[in-house]
């Protein structure tokens, strides 16, 4: 009976690590401890990078990418021609945005979806889009073009939230994903 | 008490099988109409994919058009909640069964000789030993798309099965070698597999 107790006194003790508002990605134990769920994507939490980024265009979790492509990404230099656009910032900002994004990029984040997408680009060139990542391009491939790329309300892969009903909250499963209609 | 437990048995899978139709039920009631989607081509992803088009959930309802991204609410019965549902109630079974009274425990003499097996112990290992199989059969089903093997053994998708697969053999094997001698490391073992295969993905 003494050992049921404990089994049963350990369960709890486990539970109550768990319960507390833990850093899931930080370390191994602390991922390992904490029963927050982390099976999707760290969502944004730095509000200069989601003032400054998310001014333009959707301001992508930075677990979306490794850290080689965020550092390709964000020098002074490659945002005079940010796909095109002049997206320059002050030092001060682009070190605040570099470091935020930097310390929660896929390969340093322990959600699940950002570990997946550390593998995928684990080996060969830092992709600089979303839509270059190989685990993100596989798991579209089975949607039709006239879906994304045809439909006015989309037009591309790279705009995710206008797909993934939660995106803001850094999750990107099937069971929330509504494409727009076409109309 | 023999006939008790089968019935347990028999009424838990009626349940699981339920479920499962209230989870395919949903989605297609809200969102899809496979007959006339063309996107839809008879497999699982196909599946999620019309069911997520909105051009034949407003063929079928005209629920669809009036609600906007911000109120978005995420089905609470969908297949992938089936799954989870099914994993979590694997453990939870795993964990009465440690914490059931086994058969032929005597704390207080005299204690009989002859032992009779049947009890919570029993009743709730079986339980976790078939939630444990629907979980995995349900898995495979609904997350086939999710495990590519180019991505290694230790691809967070690619462990889950693996570890969620040996658990729900071992503790097949747990109830089947019962009561025999080892089979509550068999069922320890699973239960720790299946725990760490929920954890991976969680």
């Amino acid at each position: 009976m003494k050992k049921r107790l404990n089994i049963g006194a350990l369960f709890a003790a486990a539970l109550l690590l768990g319960s507390g508002p833990a850093a899931a990605e930080e370390s191994f134990e602390g991922w390992l401890l904490n029963f927050q769920r982390t099976k999707e994507v760290k969502p944004v939490s730095n509000k200069r990078y989601q003032e400054e980024c998310g001014s333009c265009h959707y301001a992508y979790p930075a677990g979306l990418l490794p850290a080689k492509s965020w550092e390709k990404l964000l020098t002074a230099e490659a945002l005079k021609k940010h796909f095109g656009d002049n997206a320059e910032l002050d030092a001060a900002t682009l070190q605040s945005v570099r470091d935020y994004v930097l310390e929660n990029s896929a390969d340093k984040s322990w959600y699940k979806r950002s570990r997946k997408i550390a593998r995928a680009t684990a080996e060969g060139e830092a992709p600089l889009r979303i839509t270059e990542v190989s685990y993100i391009k596989r798991v579209h491939r089975d949607i039709p073009e006239a879906k994304i790329k045809g439909n006015k309300n989309v037009k591309s892969l790279s705009y995710c939230d206008k797909c993934h009903m939660q995106a803001d909250k850094g999750v990107f499963d099937d069971d929330t994903v509504r494409i727009p209609s076409q109309d | 008490m023999k006939g008790n437990t089968w019935f347990i048995n028999m009424a838990a899978s009626i349940c699981m099988v339920a479920v499962h139709g209230v989870a395919f039920a949903s989605d297609a009631a809200l969102n899809f109409a496979a007959p006339s989607s063309s996107y839809y081509t008879g497999d699982i992803r196909s599946y999620v994919l019309a069911s997520a088009d909105s051009d034949t959930a407003l063929g079928q309802s005209k629920l669809a058009a009036s609600v906007a991204p911000a109120e978005f609410e995420p089905p609470l019965w969908t297949t992938s909640n089936a799954h989870k549902y099914l994993g979590l109630g694997t453990l939870a079974m795993v964990v009465a069964t440690v914490l059931a009274p086994k058969p032929g425990e005597c704390e207080k003499g005299p204690c009989p000789a002859v032992v009779d097996t049947s009890g919570p112990h029993k009743t709730f290992g079986q339980a976790a030993a078939t939630l444990a199989a629907a979980t995995a059969v349900s898995g495979f089903m609904f997350h086939w798309n999710d495990i590519h093997m180019e991505d290694g053994w230790t691809d967070p998708d690619n462990l889950h099965a693996l570890l969620g697969t040996a658990g729900a053999l071992l503790m097949m094997a747990a109830v089947n070698s019962a009561p025999a001698g080892g089979h509550a490391g068999e069922g320890m073992l699973g239960g720790i597999a299946m725990g760490a295969a929920i954890k991976i993905t969680w």
